[in-house]
């Protein structure tokens, strides 16, 4: 589903990823995890084309970018892209002028061009199915951080992706609800979506990646199967992370 | 303690002759008489040659009378509309300014004898045909200056008409066809109209009036001295050769000599014998309240249509300064700093008597309305600009995640974030904007400055129109100021709760 191959990322001259490869299969979930600063984030940003490549190449369900690429070319590959990425992003970004309901239904009747009422409709379904159905007419600033985590999870999966990349998506959740939220999780890879999920929190993605990319100073450590590399990774260096992470 | 001071100069200036050891004149006593010498020919005007001095037949007319005085005369220049209240406040002790009789102003001041005689001339544009008397523009639009015999004549019988602050704006605006007609005194028609190939007089002058000087009440002593000044030049013929200089004598003339043997106690309409027709502002206050809340229409119209332009033009100069291409970029910051950098009141004038020249005319009420918008639309551009960039950027990669192009992101996204930020400031801008649609007077829009400036000039009744006119402003304005206030509370509560679940967040 996703191949990354020796992606390179620069800001304003400082390399930042160095040549990163991994690949992820189809209703697999990828785990990213690292140190803060490692660059997890930037790898997600790149795989939904906020971040324009400067070396390598990616390739999700069909679409590939490549560094070499002309800008119009880039962009016009991007928005392929983008209908097939769906993105929850670490702090959310929540639409504050717009309902639950309406934060999930405004792309599929904008971009999709939906009917509004069906748009409406099956952004009910989601807010029900994450747990939010009493909330759907409710704005981001009244709902708790968990409540709008859910909301954002339902906005992206609106547009139905193929592919949905969370950034640190327990960052503000108590552990009650990460083991709620890894569970959610589980069942979307189950119904057929390929994840690939940032943490930090070896606990959080224990049980829940079925593949592992360990990332430091913008380099791959070690990347594998999830089982193996959190039991017997094969560099020290994952050891020590895995160990003190946990 | 002034009268110390004054014998105290003459006595330094008499020792000053004393010193060069020249003759010592007897000092003279200043004859200080008051005109409004913009737009004032052929009365008082600077010289077009020696801009540095002043003339026209009545310079020399109140030289004339000055000697006859045993005085000499010294010139005060004013404005025409505020003539009476600076001779009341003592800012020269006479008005000789084709002043007219009028009732209510016999209430506030003295008048002299008349020492003109003068009559009323239409103008109308060369191709005009359809107008050959004051009574064929009942529904049309006759310019005229403001409290003048032709404007109180027009108000009685009901004629539309925009009163002008001088006779050039008048017949520049009758030339472009923003009016259909001017009435003005004839000597004004003569110099200003008379030899323009665009313009063509309808209809033989009518009406007589006269012009006399204005004094203080009480000032008895002085009106003696004038009266009896008149009579000798009227008789002595000095008067007939400053007429004929100006080719503003006439025969109708001849009555003023006529008149001026003392015998006859002043009726109205007639002073010394000479008969003449007396207008007079007939001011009542239902018929004030009535003009009064039109002119707050006008200022509604004003205030809304060039709110609608700013909102709409400073939208896409906060876009062009914000994501246009450098050229773009340079315009649009040039275009605010413009704006915002020049008196709104000069980009009016400019609009209004500029544009003309290059073919671009509009009525002067659109000229107001399209000038507030257009400076307005600098300072909401950069309302727009900045509650623009106080929507996060991650509001926009959300938006593009979604699959939104940079357009629609912007439509459905940023755009109304934006606007809640931009709200409040925006309100408030449009109080002030209420306020200066004032400035719409000095092209003689018909709001309510302009209203309140004519009828309480015309009136003396500053006091209590002042009240109702803003009455009138707080009525408009005080409704959106608190719109304003409600807005910002509700903003910043808002933005209280975000900033505590931030915290919380982080
Ligand atoms: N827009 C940017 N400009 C410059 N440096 C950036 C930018 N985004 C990220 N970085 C740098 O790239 C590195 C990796 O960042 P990030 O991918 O956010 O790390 P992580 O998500 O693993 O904490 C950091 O050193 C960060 O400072
Ligand atoms: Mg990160």
């Amino acid at each position: 589903m996703i191949r990354v191959e020796n992606l390179v990322k620069e800001f304003g001259g400082a390399r930042i990823l160095h040549g990163v490869g991994f690949d992820v299969g189809e209703r697999q979930v990828l785990g990213v995890i690292g140190a803060s600063g490692s660059g997890k984030s930037t790898i997600l940003r790149c795989l939904n084309g906020l971040e324009r490549i400067d070396g390598g190449s990616i390739e999700c369900d069909g679409v590939r970018l490549e560094a070499g690429l002309t800008k119009a070319e880039y962009q016009r590959r991007v928005r392929e892209l983008r209908r097939k990425v769906g993105t929850v992003f670490q702090h959310l970004h929540l639409f504050p002028h717009l309902s639950a309901l309406g934060n999930v239904a405004e792309a599929p009747v904008q971009v999709l061009r939906e009917p509004r009422r069906d748009a409406l409709k099956k952004a009910y379904e989601l807010l029900e199915a994450v747990g939010l159905a009493q909330a759907a007419e409710r704005y981001p600033d009244s709902l708790s951080g968990g409540e709008q985590q859910r909301v954002a999870i339902a906005r992206a999966l609106a547009m139905r992706p193929r592919v949905i990349l969370f950034d640190e998506p327990t960052s503000a959740l108590d552990p009650r609800r990460t083991n709620e939220m890894r569970a959610l999780l589980r069942r979307f890879a189950a119904e057929g979506h390929t994840l690939v999920v940032v943490s930090h929190s070896i606990n959080f993605i224990t049980g829940l990646a079925d593949r592992l990319l360990y990332m430091e100073g913008g380099e791959v450590v070690e990347f594998g199967d999830a089982q193996q590399l959190l039991n017997s990774p094969r560099e020290a260096r994952t050891r020590d992370f895995t160990q003190q992470a946990r | 303690m002034k009268r110390t001071l004054e014998a105290a100069a003459r006595l330094a200036s008499t020792a000053v002759c004393l010193l060069f050891l020249t003759p010592a004149a007897p000092a003279q006593e200043a004859l200080r008489w008051g005109a409004d010498p913009s737009g004032g020919a052929p009365y008082v005007y600077a010289d077009p040659s020696h801009p540095d001095t002043y003339i026209g037949y009545e310079v020399e007319i109140a030289d004339a009378l000055a000697k006859a005085m045993g005085r000499r005369a010294v010139f005060v220049p004013t404005d025409w509309e505020t003539i009476v209240q600076a001779l009341q406040r003592g800012a020269f002790d006479v008005v000789l300014d084709g002043l007219e009789p009028t009732e209510d102003r016999a209430r506030q001041i003295l008048f002299s004898k008349p020492y003109y005689v003068f009559n009323l001339q239409l103008t109308v544009r060369k191709g005009e045909t359809r107008i050959g008397s004051l009574e064929d523009c009942r529904h049309r639009v006759v310019g005229t200056l403001s409290n003048t015999a032709a404007s109180r004549l027009m108000e009685k019988q009901g004629i539309p008409f925009r009163g002008y602050a001088d006779p050039v704006g008048a017949y520049r605006d009758l030339e472009l066809g923003r009016i259909d007609a001017v009435l003005m005194d004839v000597p004004m028609e003569m110099f200003y109209a008379r030899s323009n190939p665009r313009l063509k007089p309808a209809g033989e002058p009518f009406y007589k009036g006269v012009y006399v000087l204005g004094l203080r009440k009480g000032d008895e002593k002085l009106k003696a001295e004038v009266d009896a000044a008149v009579d000798k030049i009227v008789n002595d013929g000095s008067l007939e050769t400053i007429l004929r200089k100006w080719s503003l004598w006439n025969d109708a003339q001849l009555e003023l000599r006529a008149a001026s043997n003392p015998n006859g106690g002043a009726a109205a309409g007639e002073s010394s014998g000479v008969k003449f027709e007396m207008t007079s502002a007939t001011f009542n206050w239902r018929g004030a309240i009535l003009r009064l809340t039109q002119a707050a229409g006008v200022t509604v119209l004003i205030a809304f249509g060039s709110m609608f332009i700013a909102l709409g033009l400073g939208l896409l100069l906060a876009l062009g300064q914000w994501k246009g291409a450098a050229g773009l970029r340079f315009l649009c910051t040039a275009y605010v700093e413009f704006f915002r950098g020049t008196p709104v009141l000069v980009q009016l004038l400019f609009l209004y008597f500029g544009l003309p020249v290059v073919g671009i005319s509009m009525p002067n009420w659109l000229t107001a309305l399209v000038g507030l918008g257009l400076n307005y639309a600098a300072y909401e551009s950069q309302v727009y600009r900045a509650a623009l960039e106080a929507v996060p950027r991650g509001q926009w990669e959300a938006a593009y995640s979604l699959g939104m192009t940079p357009a629609l992101a912007f439509r459905r996204i940023i755009f109304p974030q934006a606007f809640r930020v931009a709200l409040p400031p925006m309100t408030n801008d449009f109080v002030s904007l209420f306020k200066d649609t004032s400035v719409a007077f000095a092209i003689s829009v018909w709001e309510l400055a302009t209203a309140y400036r004519e009828m309480a000039n015309a009136s003396g009744e500053f006091l209590l129109l002042g009240a109702i006119v803003s009455a009138f402003y707080l009525a408009m304005s005080l409704p959106l100021a608190h719109l304003a206030r409600r807005l910002e509370a509700r903003m910043n509560r808002r933005r209280a709760v975000l900033a505590v679940e931030s915290e919380v967040a982080a």
